[in-house]
């Protein structure tokens, strides 16, 4: 099975369980895993900047895949119906350099899992991990490949956002076709990154999105762009475009607004216009993706022009999609403005 | 130019000699390159299938046939050690019994190690990998080879258990090594080996990659740290090594033999070159006197020998292919009898050996004819020696022949016998006891035939006389001949005596240690550790009416200070020690043995770890190290690599499991063990597990029926070597006939019929092949005893009783006898042949 | 004249050669008379060998018929012919006469084994020939330890030993030097006119021919009479 089938919405869904409708959710218990949901994930990417200034972007994501709707009933203890598979990147803007890595490994054994509290997921030695009853306010990101590493304190800056209707996000047509979605939007990061040139003291935000569902895509759409923005007046800007197969923007497309004090705003899909300035391909040429946009909130009068802090962001591995750190400048009711964030663009390869 | 001409034309019209040279040779190469080829095809899968199944690998963790307990991989992939691939594998048997190598891996691990695994394994969706059991992938010649495609389904049977794997890929291996390393091979989920495989909660071995240098030094102490008691970091080449090892001994044994036949083509070399030089003495002589120089004609006749040679070695060659295919089939299965299972299906070609063998043919043929030439270089311009003088020359020289015989048969003994020496220095012993006996023989011969001429007479009359002597007058001839035969009688002989005796020590054995009147276990394939018995079944066994007892073994390898060693626990039954064969013991042995305070080692442990009663073998137990003294040293066939004995009690206290793999169970005196062994199935039936139930007898013939095939083998050479041997005699024979054409003339113009021709020329040819069969005798039992003796203890450990079959000894010499007999029909038929007239040539 | 021993009439022996065939003797006819030594001379190659191989009954003609106590031998059997030149031949060779596996006194012996005669007085008979020869001692030695000369004077005591009724001489001297030949021919011809015997001499030697009561020659094919020299 690849990744992409997993996050496509495969037709053999039957017998898993589906977000169907708002729910409250319950904290700490959905910080841990919700196996009965086919695909699941804890996704923290954030903007760095060490001690000289020099720009890091990281990325250290969890994502649980359920391959059978009921638990086993086998005897061995490898047995098992949950995948898990990790995404640990480094952005070295200076250095012009991705580092990229993946993993995989079977939810048994201890070898990957999620617990609630204290929160934590982890894949073998790369983790995510909080204190006891502290939720999400305080994690510890670890992980290591080759010489490359990351070592960091996350401290929620925000508090929780509940995406989408209080939390429940939907992403096509059919019932069910959504996910339950959460953020915790900034969250401040101190710590280490460590490249094969050495190590780097660094600072700087993180965020946070926790999603699980049954399916994500219909079968009309064919991939999606998100944008995850850290303006530095302290508001943020997430939004999503759910791309047709004809080119159009799926209407259920959203995304929020967060203010100052954390309260969100709800965007539907016109609110935000987005405006592909430059594309960019990938070296082997197998995929296309927009490399610099024109961002517009007319609501906020935000106007910004957003670009990858380096090109090529893109992990070829069996799932091939370009997820990055950005930067953009432009101005917010006639100030000026700075942000950094996270684009996560999917359905460009062929 | 003209010499080469006439010399050609020479052999065009004496075209048996110099097709019997070119014969022996191609047989003799034949035999070396298919045991040579064989041997490496049987390495080469060996050490292919070691390399696909070792990968990227550099070291791994085991823990003996306990395993590791899987938690311990987790435990390093958390630590962030990697690449690191648990392993779980074992064989299964397909149905019609092939057996297959089920490979049990997480392939997400596999990546990085053996990539060829996790791709093929990968091509499977994850979702029915890890969420269906049963999930198998084949690679494609497996496939093809058993006929499943994707979708299939594979039942297997592993210890007594069915099972059912789908077929859910066919993956194209990478590349041909990789095919050839992983054939047998079923890639299966390691959830799904252990169920199949019983091995629940345990990992076979855990495979590391781990870089050279200071980095991976760390890693290794990062590992080390980590390791519980009983398990063991070791860098993986070693297994391999160590299983290659094993099998050294054997196939060692195997050129050996491929030696000797090509040593007895040699000799026809010899005879065909000797011929022609005796046949051409006149004209050689004449062309001395032309002014041909000594080193042309001794240039000349080596290069004719070496041309036999050369144009014997291609024909030998493909050969060679030919029969590799035949031996092949032998080996692998001598290999999958006594060690482990191999499966290889085809002959390599490896050029290194076809070259070695052509050489070794081109060279052996130089020097065979360097005698001859020598002869030729020394013939006199002025007188063609007559063949007479020839033959008071071969007089001249069987003495002092015999002397250097004796000096050399003295060296082999010395190798053999003396102090110290390996397997390579008994080896050389051996061929040095055989060129001397060789050496010896023309001078024997001559003296037999000349002691046994009276009484010939008496017996037949001048006939009778004229064949005694006839062998002793044509010593130049039928020299050859006996040695060829002696030779290769003499190897009969060595190992006729020798199998006998090891087939007469394990019957004996055998006989004493099957003290048990039904043995139960799961089946198993070769090498590999019976699967546990299940629970209960030893106390169900003997609650079974008729059953006076039961007894429990568990047979496992465990780390030691030896390495990883084969560990048989017994739990005695009610007949104590009587199923032991001691060698040597304490006098407190069995109590202290009985008592966990002592143990007992086998013959070949002790031999290979030069251990005796009274030293003391370190176990690597889960309890920590444990030291305990050897109480006996005790006889034990089953296995050439040697085994420890523990008691039960000193098992449950070191591995604390209370696993068995067999159940022996004492019947009350005259049960009907067919009946028995009804209700004992009965009673076991409720575990669900096919288990195997043997009576005494059907297990001492199995074991007996695997012996033989062992040394099937050896007895396809040996019958190599005769037939080469036969050919020799047939040529110097045949060379002999020809050569007395005259005196054949002579003797039917006096009034012989041609069937008095035929008797006497048989006579001649029965009683040399008689002489050569009887001396071959002396040689033929020192052999043995050097085989039993020397070569079976520095090879595998084992002491043998030499017993000698006097029936065997005398069909030995009857064959020589036969031999000659049929290789002297054509020869005798030639002879009878002869016109009287031919007495009468014009013009001499 | 006594009669003939042997009636030679129309002998005719081709051998093939190549493609055609070489004419050795073209209607030979001879009466071999019972007590005559009779010498059949020609140069090399003029075919003596093969008329004395017929008259030995090693080979038989192509045509023709040699008649001998009432018997063609041309008819006979080969064992039939086996057994005649056994009781009634004695043959001296030019060389390679004796079996070299046997001692002297076995070679002599040899036609009387053959011929189921040996006994204690055969034995005796030998010794006294082997003595006649002048190789009184010498029983014991093999051939190979005999000159060409001994040799073929042993080759003579075996040729009578057991009395044959007609001897085939084929070059006996052939091999000899000129002295050794002439003691060996002389005891030839004085043991053969002791026992009265016919003899048939193939050479080409003249001193050979000269012991001979008379001489043929053999010339392309054919036997002619040589006028006494």
């Amino acid at each position: 099975m690849s990744v992409a089938e997993a996050l496509s919405g495969e037709p053999e869904a039957a017998g898993y369980a589906r977000a169907e409708g708002p729910q409250p959710f319950s904290f700490p218990r959905d910080h841990g895993a919700h196996p009965d949901y086919r695909h699941e994930w804890w996704y923290v990417t954030g903007n760095l900047e060490g001690d000289d200034g020099r720009h890091f972007g990281f990325q250290v994501t969890f994502f649980r895949f359920a391959l059978a709707p009921e638990p086993l009933q086998r005897t061995s203890a490898w047995a098992t119906r949950q995948l898990w598979m990790a995404h640990f990147t480094v952005t070295d803007t200076a250095g012009e350099t991705f580092h990229h890595f993946q993993r995989f490994a079977r939810g048994a054994l201890g070898l990957a899992g999620a617990e609630a509290d204290p929160a934590r997921v982890w894949l073998e030695d790369w983790a995510l991990s909080g204190a006891p009853g502290a939720g999400l306010d305080r994690l510890h990101a670890e992980a290591e490949a080759q010489g490359v590493g990351i070592d960091l304190e996350l401290s929620a800056a925000k508090p929780i956002v509940r995406q989408g209707d209080r939390g429940y996000s939907r992403k096509g047509e059919a019932p069910g076709n959504a996910s339950y979605y959460y953020s915790v939007p900034r969250l401040t990061a101190e710590g280490r990154i460590t490249l094969p040139d050495g190590e780097h003291a660094v600072e700087g935000s993180a965020w946070i999105d926790r999603e699980w569902g049954t399916s994500a895509l219909g079968e009309d759409q064919s991939g999606w762009d998100w944008f995850s923005v850290q303006l530095d007046d302290g508001r943020e800007l997430m939004f999503y475009h759910l791309r047709q197969a004809d080119g159009g923007t799926d209407p259920r497309s959203e995304g929020a607004w967060i203010d100052a004090s954390g309260e969100k705003r709800r965007l539907s899909s016109d609110e935000v216009e987005l405006e592909v300035l430059e594309r960019w391909t990938s070296p082997d040429g197998e995929a296309t993706y927009p490399a610099r946009w024109r961002l517009r909130y007319p609501a906020e009068g935000l106007e910004l022009e957003l670009e990858p802090t380096l090109a090529d962001q893109e992990l070829r591995g069996g799932f091939r999609y370009w997820e990055g750190a950005i930067r953009g400048e432009g101005t917010v009711q006639g100030s000026p403005v700075r942000a950094v964030g996270y684009a996560e663009l999917t359905g460009y390869a062929e | 130019m003209m010499l080469r001409r006439a010399s050609l034309r020479y052999h065009l019209r004496q075209p048996w000699q110099a097709a019997l040279a070119v014969l022996g040779v191609a047989l003799g190469v034949a035999v070396v390159v298919a045991v040579q080829l064989a041997n490496t095809s049987a390495e080469r899968a060996f050490q292919r299938s070691a390399e696909a199944l070792q990968g990227e690998a550099t070291h791994r963790v085991s823990a003996g046939t306990a395993g590791l307990d899987e938690a311990l991989y987790t435990e390093l992939r958390r630590a962030g050690i990697r690449p690191c691939a648990p392993v779980v594998a074992g064989y299964v048997n397909a149905p019609g019994g092939d057996p297959l190598r089920l490979l049990g891996v997480d392939p997400w691990a596999e990546l990085g190690v053996r990539d060829a695994v996790a791709s093929a394994a990968l091509e499977v969706d994850a979702g029915r990998w890890l969420s269906r059991g049963g999930m198998a992938v084949l690679f494609k010649p497996e496939a093809e080879r058993l006929g499943l495609g994707a979708g299939d389904l594979l039942p297997v049977e592993a210890g007594g258990r069915r099972h059912e794997l789908e077929v859910a890929a066919v993956a194209d291996p990478p590349d041909e090594l990789t095919a050839e390393g992983l054939r047998n091979t079923v890639v299966v989920d390691l959830a799904t080996a252990q169920a199949v495989l019983g091995r629940l909660g345990r990992l076979d071995r855990i495979d590391l990659v781990i870089p050279d240098g200071e980095a991976g030094a760390a890693v290794l102490e990062q590992v080390k740290a980590r390791l519980p008691e009983g398990a063991v970091l070791k860098e993986a080449g070693e297994g391999a090594a160590a299983l290659d090892e094993m099998t050294a001994a054997f196939r060692l044994n195997l050129t050996a033999f491929s030696l000797l036949a090509l040593l007895v083509g040699a000799l026809l070399i010899y005879n065909a070159v000797s011929f022609s030089v005796v046949q051409r003495r006149p004209l050689l002589g004449r062309l001395r006197a032309l002014g041909v120089a000594r080193g042309q004609l001794f240039r000349g006749i080596v290069a004719e020998g070496v041309l036999l040679g050369t144009l014997g070695t291609l024909a030998g060659l493909p050969l060679g292919f030919a029969l590799a295919d035949l031996l092949l089939d032998l080996v692998t299965r001598t290999i999958s009898d006594l060690y482990f299972v191999l499966s290889v299906r085809s002959v390599t070609p490896a050029p290194g050996v076809l070259a070695m063998a052509a050489a070794l043919g081109v060279l052996v043929s130089g020097v065979a004819s360097a005698g001859p030439a020598w002869e030729a270089a020394t013939v006199s311009p002025r007188t063609a020696l007559e063949r007479a003088s020839l033959e008071a020359k071969a007089r001249r020289l069987a003495g002092p022949l015999g002397i250097a015989g004796l000096a050399l048969g003295g060296l082999g003994a010395a190798l053999l016998w003396g102090y110290g020496g390996g397997i390579v220095a008994g080896f050389a012993g051996i061929f040095a006891l055989l060129v001397g006996a060789a050496l010896i023989v023309p001078w024997a011969v001559r003296q037999l035939a000349v002691a046994l001429a009276r009484p010939a007479g008496a017996l037949v009359g001048t006939p009778g006389r004229m064949a005694a002597r006839g062998v002793a007058s044509g010593l130049s001839r039928s020299g050859v001949a006996a040695v060829a035969l002696v030779v290769a009688v003499t190897a009969v002989i060595g190992v006729s005596v020798m199998i006998d005796s090891f087939r007469t020590s394990l019957t004996t054995w055998l006989d004493s240690t099957l003290s048990a009147d039904i043995y139960v276990r799961a089946p198993a394939q070769t090498g590999e550790t019976p699967p546990p018995l299940p629970e209960g079944l030893a106390a169900e066994l003997a609650a079974v009416p008729g059953v006076t007892g039961v007894g429990t073994s568990r047979r496992l390898r465990a780390p030691s200070e030896y390495g990883e060693i084969r560990l048989r626990a017994f739990d005695h039954g009610p007949e104590g020690d009587a199923g032991i064969v001691y060698k040597d013991r304490t006098a407190q042995a069995w109590a202290d043995y009985r008592a966990g305070e002592a143990v007992y080692i086998t013959e070949p442990f002790a031999a290979h770890h030069g251990l005796a009663v009274g030293d003391t073998v370190a176990f690597r137990t889960p309890e920590g190290e444990r030291r305990m003294p050897v109480a006996a040293v005790v006889r034990d066939y089953a296995t050439s690599q040697g085994a420890v004995y523990v008691s039960r009690t000193f098992y449950a206290e070191s591995w604390g499991d209370g696993v068995i793999n067999g159940v022996a169970v004492y019947a009350e005196p005259g049960a009907d063990l067919e009946a028995l062994i009804g209700a004992l199935r009965q009673a076991a039936q409720g575990q669900g597990q096919a288990l195997q139930f043997r009576s005494d007898a059907e297990i001492r013939a199995r074991s007996l029926a695997v012996f033989d095939r062992t040394f099937a083998v050896t007895r396809v050479l040996q019958l190599l070597a005769a037939i080469v041997a036969a050919a020799g005699v047939f040529g110097a024979l045949l060379a002999l006939a020809l050569e007395r054409t005259g005196e054949v003339a002579v003797l039917r113009a006096l009034g012989l019929t041609p069937w008095q021709v035929w008797g006497l020329e048989l006579s001649r040819t029965g009683l040399l092949g008689l002489m050569a069969g009887v001396l071959a005798v002396p040689p033929g039992l020192l052999l043995a005893a050097a085989l039993t003796g020397v070569i079976n203890e520095r090879a595998f450990g084992w002491s043998l009783q030499l017993s000698v079959d006097p029936a065997l000894l005398a069909k030995a010499v009857a064959l020589a006898a036969v031999a000659a007999l049929v290789a002297g029909l054509y020869p005798a038929y030639r002879a009878a042949r002869v016109a009287p007239a031919e007495a009468m040539r014009e013009d001499g | 004249m006594s009669k003939a021993l042997m009636q030679l009439s129309g002998l005719s022996k081709r051998y093939p050669e190549g493609d055609t065939e070489r004419v050795v003797l073209d209607g030979c006819d001879l009466d071999i008379r019972q007590g005559e030594a009779l010498a059949i001379v020609g140069p090399s190659g003029s075919g003596k060998s093969t008329l004395l191989n017929l008259i030995g009954a090693m080979e038989v003609p192509d045509q023709g018929a040699l008649w001998f106590a009432s018997e063609d031998l041309a008819r006979l059997s080969e064992r039939a012919r086996t057994l005649f030149r056994r009781r009634h031949l004695g043959f001296i060779f030019q060389q390679l006469n004796l079996v070299p596996t046997l001692t002297v006194l076995e070679n002599l012996l040899l036609p009387l084994e053959l011929n189921g005669t040996l006994d204690a007085d055969g034995r005796r008979h030998a010794l006294a020939l082997l003595e006649r020869v002048g190789l009184q001692g010498r029983d014991a030695s093999f051939p190979e330890h005999l000159s060409g000369g001994e040799r073929q004077r042993v080759a003579v005591a075996r040729a009578l030993v057991h009395g044959p009724g007609l001897l085939l001489a084929d070059e006996p001297t052939g091999s000899l030097d000129r002295e050794t030949a002439s003691v060996v021919l002389g005891l030839f011809d004085e043991l053969r006119r002791e026992q009265g015997m016919t003899a048939v001499l193939a050479t080409h030697a003249s001193e050979v021919a000269a012991k001979a009561d008379r001489s043929l020659e053999l010339r392309a094919g054919r036997l002619q009479e040589v006028a006494p020299a």
